[in-house]
């Protein structure tokens, strides 16, 4: 019965949190300074010029004001989102939310999901190795490399590749997701367009990605190698590599699971620096320009996507655990 | 040496699918268009966010795209910078009485699917704003009663009052057609996606976020003067680093973007076609709270007046780009007919430290024993001075204002709030000094109107419209008012005569330099832009600019 109530108290956390999560995504909006309507005028027409009251006044109209106190427009906020409904975005009116979001989600998910991937195999496997290598040449150069790139600033990189590869070298476009002259659509043209454009933000991603698995795969490896039972299985004469990948590498990979699990629940934000840095037209720069302009429903729902990403991801990885560790499962039930 | 490797590999893999596939990508030849007109012309940056949407709804301010400035026009345009109006879809319009606007409309117009253009679009226009509020971004119909059509060429306006204030505002209504808009079930959330009908110079094309193109309309009813075929109007990026990078390299014939030292990064890249012109846009000047004291003393005010380092603040905080501003309000050199005759140098008032020393003394504010500047009550005066902190260049002209201050003896503080508490502060009234942008429109009612007039401004702590210092002088307001009901230009210039020497009398804020347009043009495919030696029109006025511009080499530059 034991693992049971496990599950059902994980599922009863994430409804908490997930309820906690809504409701402050609707009261932040609510408790910040300025009027969106003003923010869209003086944005139109620059730091210089002065601003037209009818068209604030003419704006505000459009955006429309909220009906009732705050707890009617809470009520009315979850039922709307219980409907899958999150309104008509500011900067993009008329178009919804829904519909930008669709537009940006699938950049961000390719582009991030793909590196997030090979990023976890490519560090878990360097990771192994070091371990297995503890403390030889080949240990040193991947510890102290991936330490080296790591304190490397993201932003710094992502524009050095952008000054050399596109800017002097020309060999790749500088920014967005696909050129002027293709239009997104399942057309050759646009696919290597876009492959094209995504060369340089892959690669300023892959570049820093793997260095949280390489790192923490190898300590945790390293750490499971000298335990008791890894040493009953060496002094039991089994090949080394075998103790290496069945008894320190499988205990080592646990934790690492769960971070990628709750990494792979994040991608749905975006990566606002690579985002921005690239132009690319992911859910990171629309979450930007959102809290930018002050668009609220659009700022609303990649918080609340993002955190029920998040919240799904760190559920799943909790029963995933639950299952891949029966030492979790103890210990919660006593 | 890998990854470059690499990288390379992948590009030439890419270069040759793409040359297999026989497409050109984005680069497309350029050459001569038809009958010796110009092929293309890459423009700068077309709005609508950073993920634009289709959006010709020329209505909605803050997402549509810059095609509907090419697509749709207004009865008439205004050359905004020497600020004359020019007959457009009306050829001849009549104040009958000053409550009463009579249009005659061109003939020969056609809508782009080759509907006639007629009196019965422009009602249909102007009721449908009237209907929804969200559309009438610019309160015409808080002048206007009622518009009817007398006959197919003939449009009669009735305004609640006098109306002459409301004039330039009709430069600014886009006319859109009866027969696709009377068929659309909520305006207001219409984003005319599919080929926009309108009566303008060029049509929609092609768009994807990262270019929009549009085709030459060869119906246009003066389509002889349009001598481009298409205009490619192409994505900028967030931050402008890379777009001044492409500007640098020829890669726009005009942009309208702020690039710091232009001459360098610009100009001197190709001094024979590149190209740039800033012309005044609003005064940006110290708003002081009208209800606090000192604030509240007309002779401090005005003793104020030589304190300020104009030349310096435009020189190092403006890097030269723009002009000291002129205390009367105005924007000058455009709008010099305007001023009495009798203002010295045009109401430009020259740093004079010594001489705003000798006057706040005499005006009862001497320095104390310490050099401090002491207020009626005997006490050192202290303030702060507010400019929005991720505005760098207030920033810096900030820092040089504070120290002319502090010169003088004043105990100032500066403060670096974010936009949104600036606008807010602002607006109820709570600071002591801050920058503020009024004026620069051709629009002389509402330039003095928006920042001076008493209905504008509201008690501290209430949000004023516009009249942040809160300015409340009956005299000021009977003079708005005549601006507002007289409908001939020497009524006008009287009043706003008059409205200079309240600004140069009694100051009501002071006018430090003037907010410059960016523009920037290369003459290597077309001639004609505006610039100072022929300042037909100001940057922005783009069917203006584009009815004016002319092959390179086929005609006078």
């Amino acid at each position: 019965m034991a693992p049971v109530a496990y599950f059902v108290r994980r599922f009863l956390f994430f409804l908490g949190t997930l309820w906690a999560a809504v409701t402050l995504n609707f009261l932040i909006p609510r408790l910040q300074p300025g009027d969106p309507a003003e923010a869209i005028v003086s944005r139109l027409a620059g730091q210089s010029e002065s601003i037209d009251p009818a068209q604030v006044q003419a704006i505000r109209v459009m955006l429309g004001t909220p009906d009732g106190n705050l707890f009617d427009q809470y009520v009315q906020y979850l039922g709307a989102v219980l409907h899958g409904d999150f309104g008509i975005s500011y900067t993009y009116f008329p178009y919804s939310v829904t519909h930008m979001i669709g537009q940006a989600l699938p950049w961000t998910v390719i582009l991030v999901g793909v590196t997030q991937i090979i990023s976890f195999v490519v560090g878990t496997l360097l990771g192994t190795w070091a371990a297995y290598r503890r403390n030889s040449r080949v240990d040193s150069v991947i510890t102290l490399g991936s330490t080296f790139l790591g304190t490397l600033p993201f932003f710094w990189l992502a524009l050095l590749l952008v000054y050399v590869f596109a800017i002097t070298l020309r060999w790749f476009p500088e920014r967005g997701g696909y050129g002027g002259g293709s239009s997104p659509g399942w057309n050759w043209l646009f696919i290597s367009d876009a492959f094209q454009h995504s060369v340089l933000p892959a690669v300023a991603l892959l570049i820093t990605g793997p260095i949280g698995w390489i790192i923490g795969m190898r300590n945790n490896m390293v750490q499971s190698l000298g335990e008791d039972h890894t040493r009953l299985a060496v002094a039991r004469g089994l090949p080394r590599r075998r103790v290496a990948i069945t008894y320190g590498a499988r205990i080592a990979i646990l934790p690492n699971v769960t971070g990628f699990a709750i990494a792979l629940g994040g991608i749905l934000g975006g990566t606002v620096l690579v985002e921005t840095v690239f132009n690319y037209p992911g859910m990171g720069r629309l979450l930007l320009e959102s809290v930018s302009s002050r668009d609220y429903p659009l700022m609303q729902a990649i918080f609340l996507f993002t955190t029920i990403g998040v919240l799904v991801a760190n559920f799943l990885a909790d029963l995933l655990y639950g299952f891949l560790d029966p030492r979790v499962r103890k210990v919660e039930s006593v | 040496m890998k990854r470059p490797r690499l990288a390379r590999i992948a590009a030439v893999a890419v270069a040759v699918a793409l040359a297999a596939s026989g497409c050109t990508g984005t680069e497309q030849e350029s050459g001569p268009g038809t009958e010796g007109r110009i092929a293309y012309l890459d423009y700068g940056d077309f709005g609508g966010g950073s993920n634009p949407q289709a959006n010709y709804n020329p209505y909605l301010d803050a997402s549509r795209l810059g095609a509907t400035e090419y697509v749709f026009e207004q009865l008439i345009t205004y050359d905004n910078y020497g600020c004359q109006a020019k007959p457009w879809l009306a050829t001849e319009w009549n104040w009958t009485d000053p409550r009463t606007l009579v249009w005659k409309l061109r003939s020969g117009v056609k809508w782009n699917d080759g509907k006639p253009f007629s009196a019965d679009d422009v009602t249909f226009t102007f009721d449908m704003l009237k209907q929804h509020k969200a559309l009438d971004t610019k309160g015409i119909w808080r002048y206007l009663s009622a518009v009817e059509a007398t006959d197919p060429q003939t449009v009669t306006m009735r305004f609640t009052q006098p109306g002459a204030a409301a004039f330039t505002l009709f430069s600014e209504i886009k006319i859109v057609p009866k027969h696709v808009w009377s068929t659309v079930p909520d305006p207001v959330t219409f984003p005319n996606a599919e080929k926009p009908v309108g009566t303008g110079p060029f049509t929609v094309k092609a768009f994807n976020p990262q270019q929009l193109t549009l085709a030459r309309n060869p119906d246009y009813w003066q389509a002889d003067k349009v001598m481009v075929d298409e205009l490619r109007f192409h994505k900028a990026d967030g931050g402008g680093q890379i777009d001044q990078l492409k500007l640098s390299r020829g890669e726009y014939d005009t942009n309208a973007m702020f690039v710091p030292d232009i001459k360098k990064a610009y100009v001197d890249r190709d001094p024979e076609h590149n190209k740039y012109w800033y012309p005044s846009g609003g005064s940006i000047s110290v708003y002081m709270n009208l209800t606090k004291a000192p604030f509240n003393d007309t002779a401090f005010r005005k003793a104020l007046l030589p304190a300020f380092n104009r030349q310096e603040i435009v020189d190092k905080a403006q890097l030269g780009y723009v002009k000291p501003a002129s205390q009367t309000g105005l924007v000058v050199p455009g709008q010099a007919d305007w001023l009495p005759k009798d203002i010295p140098n045009q109401g430009v008032i020259a740093y004079d430290q010594a001489k705003a020393d000798a006057d706040l003394t005499a005006a009862g504010y001497p320095r104390n024993g310490d050099g401090k500047r002491v207020g009626k009550d005997g006490k050192p005066i202290q303030f702060s001075f507010r400019v929005p902190g991720s505005w760098t260049d207030w920033v810096q002209a900030q820092r040089i204002i504070v120290a002319n201050l502090t010169a003088l003896g004043f105990t100032v503080r500066a403060e670096t709030p974010t936009p949104e508490a600036y606008e807010n502060d602002r607006a109820i009234g709570n600071y002591d000094m801050l920058l503020g942008v009024h004026g620069g429109s051709c629009n002389m009612f509402r330039n003095f109107q928006e920042p001076l007039a008493s209905d504008q401004s509201a008690p501290i702590g209430k949000k004023a419209v516009s009249n942040f210092v809160r300015w409340n002088d009956p005299r000021t307001d009977q003079l708005i008012d005549t601006l507002r009901t007289a409908t001939d230009e020497a009524a006008q210039k009287a009043a706003v005569a008059d409205l200079t020497k309240v600004m140069m009398e009694q100051v009501p804020m002071i006018p430090l330099w003037y907010g410059a347009k960016w523009f920037q043009y290369r003459t290597t495919k077309a001639v004609g832009w505006p610039n100072e030696e022929n300042p037909y029109a100001a940057p922005s006025d783009n069917l203006l600019i584009i009815t004016n511009l002319k092959p390179a080499g086929a005609g006078a530059k």
